[in-house]
């Protein structure tokens, strides 16, 4: 038991950046050009492109270990 | 530094033996000691309300987001040493009248940055067994070449690769607190749970402006002063090498007291606001000890 809840905690903080980047920095980044007036790219929402841009950089802080 | 007088310490120390020495640097400690730190109660809870009012200010727009974001970042920063004062029972020591305020004051506040209070205590209390021991020692991660890379380096470890919180936890299970990591990990994800809560329901850039980003430049702040300065260069071990004194660009309230962070590691019971007196008052014992005083 204590190892199923170990793996799944392991899991778990292995996902967090990734889990981080949706969970806030989506809505950080589409909220934050809403306010300041920014239009998204080729046509896209501001919540797509903060999707493509935070779940990105999520996806290399999670593969990479660093957000920086 | 104007030498201060000592009611304590005779004029000429070189006759006296490193014993003798010890029991007149104690005899200090003990002069600027004991006495209940109104100041670390009042500056703990104090700044937990001040934190909290925070919030309703902003989101009623009574105050501007940006002055809620200076301002949360420096009561983020004033977080650590009241509880810095708590881990040592200064407030009060097990089995005395004032125990409770001392837990009380330590687990009501070092959830703002998120860390459970006996994390803080215990992993520092190694640190203080073991300062700048690069094995032992959970903030020899923080050791760097100078001041910009000490910065870089307190970002560095907070990246989820980054060495420190591997330390933290080696030196938690080395004492048998193995179960603080979890509870570290508890605070770290009902902090997440609070921020993605708040993003998801239309204030992102508060919960952002507000915690998040205070929180991250305030643990950059805490540790460049409160780890990097008072130990650089972190290569000597033992009493009187492993910490440092330095005249501080930014004074005694930028360092946050860090600058007399010498008489803390000698006599960890002193209250921080008592420090810098008990630094004056030991500094000619600090020098025949071969203490880096830096000219402080």
């Amino acid at each position: 038991m204590e190892t199923v809840i170990g793996a799944i905690l392991g899991a778990l903080v292995k996902l967090l950046p990734l889990i981080f980047a949706f969970g806030l920095l989506v809505p950080v980044i589409a909220q934050g050009m809403d306010a300041a007036g920014l239009a998204a790219p080729f046509g896209l929402s501001s919540l797509v492109f903060a999707m493509i841009v935070a779940g990105s950089w999520g996806l290399f802080a999670t593969l990479k270990g660093r957000w920086i | 530094m104007t030498a201060q007088t000592s009611d304590i310490l005779p004029a000429d120390l070189s006759g006296l033996s490193d014993a003798e020495l010890l029991k007149l640097e104690r005899k200090i400690a003990r002069k600027h000691s004991g006495m209940f730190p109104w100041l670390m109660v009042i500056w703990g809870f104090g700044n937990l309300a001040f934190w909290l009012a925070l919030w309703p200010l902003v989101f009623l727009g009574i105050m501007p987001l940006w002055l809620g974001f200076i301002l949360s970042t420096i009561s983020l920063s004033l977080v650590y040493l009241p509880t810095h004062d708590a881990q040592h029972d200064i407030i009060g020591r097990p089995g005395t009248k004032w125990r409770w305020l001392n837990e009380l004051l330590g687990h009501a506040t070092t959830w703002m940055i998120i860390t459970p209070f006996n994390a803080f205590r215990f992993t520092h209390l190694e640190h203080h067994k073991h300062a700048n021991n690069p094995q032992l020692d959970p903030d020899y991660s923080c050791s760097s070449a100078g001041p910009w890379s000490a910065l870089w380096s307190t970002i560095r470890q907070r990246q989820p690769d980054g060495q420190k919180e591997g330390d933290y936890g080696a030196a938690l299970e080395r004492q048998g607190r193995g179960d603080l990591m979890l509870l570290a990990l508890a605070y770290k994800l009902a902090f997440f749970a609070v921020l993605f809560t708040l993003a998801w329901t239309g204030h992102a850039l508060e919960a952002f402006f507000m915690w998040w980003l205070p929180y991250h430049i305030s643990m950059t702040y805490l540790v460049f002063y409160l780890s990097w300065a008072p130990h650089h260069p972190g290569v000597q071990q033992g009493r009187y090498k492993d910490t440092r004194s330095w005249k501080s660009a930014v004074g005694n309230i930028g360092t946050m007291g860090m600058q007399f962070h010498t008489v803390h590691h000698l006599h960890p019971y002193i209250p921080l606001d008592r420090t810098p007196a008990a630094y004056r008052e030991m500094r000619p014992i600090l020098l025949a000890r071969g203490v880096e005083t830096g000219g402080l």
